[in-house]
């Protein structure tokens, strides 16, 4: 497929993407969370796509995923309303706070924080402690 | 013979004294000495055990002293359940040893205790230290009978319990499957026995072996309702066999704001700690470039015993109004792909279609692995990109893309102009 990008053009292979994106939404809406992470090297590692497309082009395909498994998880009852009103006020709240912090915090930092985290997550939910 | 009759009558005396089963207890009482002492036939009448409890409300959980009187020399069991009932579905994919075939049967209840225990004799905690022994596939059924306490098993006993014959093709779409006819009261027990194990997991959550049983038939023992349980009543009865029971005590527990009670999740919280952890996550989600999601998730399953298909479901809706932002922003200065980003939704859209389906399949312990697995790979991706290398490309990238914003921001300014020139 032929993706045209402020006057450049990019061959991709677009049945890879497709199928990369399914798996993704799969375990995504499973788990419930917004697979951007793993769509952004999807699309500039497999299909070879610069950053500056991939970012805001994910974002807009990754929306449709969590509407799609929002949809679905109220469907089978899996939504606590109560829970959920509380949790998305603060959700709102963080992305306008996050911009102010993010101007004084080094990003690198961030993400070894978070790399450290999330690891330590894995490890907990494996069980290894 | 007569030492016996002569203790039952005492006993059944002493019921009538204790205060609290009295009520249920005097027809008993009543009849019971006259026809043991007149005559020398074998006790016939059983000696129903009596229960107290120390308190009758609790305020958000916590701990019971329980005593009793029962028969000398019998075991004491206490059943104790919850009014509160909730849902929980058990998948059976145990391969049948005598056909061979997995018999991929879907059971659901709306009707299952939200907490339920049976309290066992002390002396019956080696028989569950050996089914502790077979590790995550323990028997509850089997667990029931050797330890005796299976007299004791009664309120899920006769639950609604819904049946479907399911297949993984059917799931996948989202179906339960055909429905099976509805099952007999046997089936019912049997299978209510795999929901409770479902629903709780673990042996200890299920039976405890604390109740002190004295030589001469009194009996002790302390129940802890934990906090965040419903508020609810909560029900005691003492059993010493199968037509033994006592009437049950109930216990009212009751929660204050901000405590609230989640009514698909099951649990009472502070409402006050979800909402700090999902500003706290999700500051540092968009801070790292990624949902919360994948730190929020795990957190709200170790913090709070919320079921993980509620975890993922309602964690999954949270995160909409960042996104519908974020395309917004990147709408404006014309940042999206349409063609790219609609073509991959579409198989997004077929991705999550099943998704939510195979959260309900999974076991919690299932579900935690795939989870862990999920974030060993994400922090590796995370890694990489704070390699010299990827830090280089990037910074390459991050040029030209404010190459364009700057571009972007100019041809707005210039589209502006030309549209405000001519009205002037």
């Amino acid at each position: 497929m032929l993706i045209e990008f402020w006057g450049q053009e990019f061959k991709v292979n677009i049945i890879i993407g497709c199928i990369g994106a399914f798996l993704i939404a799969v375990l995504a809406s499973m788990f419930g969370f917004g697979g951007g992470p793993f769509m952004v090297p999807l699309l500039t590692v497999a299909l070879g796509l610069p950053m500056y497309l991939v970012v805001g082009s994910s974002l807009l395909a990754i929306f449709f995923n969590t509407l799609m498994g929002s949809a679905r998880h109220y469907q089978f009852g899996n939504v606590d309303i109560d829970l959920f009103l509380i949790m998305f006020p603060a959700a709102i709240i963080a992305g306008f706070i996050a911009p102010q912090i993010a101007r004084r915090v080094n990003p690198l930092w961030v993400k070894r924080v978070a790399v450290l985290g999330m690891t330590l997550l894995a490890f907990s939910l494996l069980g290894f402690y | 013979m007569t030492h016996r009759h002569l203790l039952a009558a005492l006993l059944a005396m002493s019921i009538q004294c204790s205060g609290m089963a009295a009520t249920d207890a005097v027809p008993q009482a009543a009849a019971a000495p006259p026809v043991a002492a007149a005559t020398s036939q074998p006790a016939a009448a059983p000696v129903i055990p009596t229960v107290q409890a120390d308190k009758l409300t609790l305020d958000n959980g916590g701990t019971i002293k329980v005593t009793g009187q029962a028969a000398p020399g019998k075991p004491v069991f206490l059943e104790f359940w919850s009014s509160k009932k909730g849902r929980t579905s058990f998948f059976d994919t145990k391969k049948d040893e005598k056909t061979g075939q997995v018999p991929y049967k879907l059971y659901k209840t709306e009707d299952l205790n939200v907490l339920y225990r049976i309290y066992l004799p002390k002396d019956r905690q080696e028989m569950l230290n050996k089914v502790k022994a077979d590790g995550a596939g323990w028997s509850y059924s089997k667990a029931l009978k050797e330890t005796g306490a299976d007299v004791a098993y009664k309120a899920p006993a006769k639950i609604a319990i819904e049946a479907f014959q399911t297949s993984l093709m059917a799931s996948m779409y989202g179906s339960n499957g055909e429905q099976l006819p509805a099952l007999d009261s046997q089936e019912t027990k049997r299978r209510s026995m795999q929901l409770v194990k479902a629903r709780f997991r673990s042996v200890d959550k299920l039976l405890i072996a604390s109740v002190d049983v004295q030589p001469d038939g009194t009996y002790a023992t302390e129940i802890k309702i934990p906090e965040g349980s419903p508020p609810a009543q909560y029900m005691i009865a003492a059993v010493t066999g199968s037509d033994e029971r006592s009437e049950a005590t109930v216990i009212e527990n009751r929660i204050a704001f901000p405590v609230m009670y989640f009514e698909n999740a099951g649990t009472s919280i502070n409402i006050i700690w979800p909402f700090l952890l999902t500003l706290a996550v999700s500051t540092f989600g968009v801070l790292m470039g990624a949902g919360g999601g994948f730190i929020l998730n795990p957190l709200l399953l170790t913090l709070w015993p919320i079921p993980h298909t509620i975890v993922a479901g309602t964690a999954m809706p949270t995160i909409l109004f960042s996104q519908g932002s974020g395309i917004y922003n990147y709408n404006k200065i014309k940042f999206i792909n349409w063609k790219l980003g609609i073509t991959l939704g579409l198989a997004m859209l077929g991705g999550a279609f099943i998704g939510p389906k195979l959260t309900e399949l999974v076991s919690l312990d299932q579900f935690k692995f795939v989870f862990g697995w999920v974030l060993i790979v994400l922090s590796a991706l995370m890694f990489w990109q704070t390699m010299p290398g990827y830090l280089a490309k990037n910074k390459k990238e991050q040029a030209i893309l404010n190459e364009f914003k700057r571009r972007a921001a100019e041809a707005a300014t210039a589209k502006q102009a030309a549209q405000t020139q001519p009205a002037n």
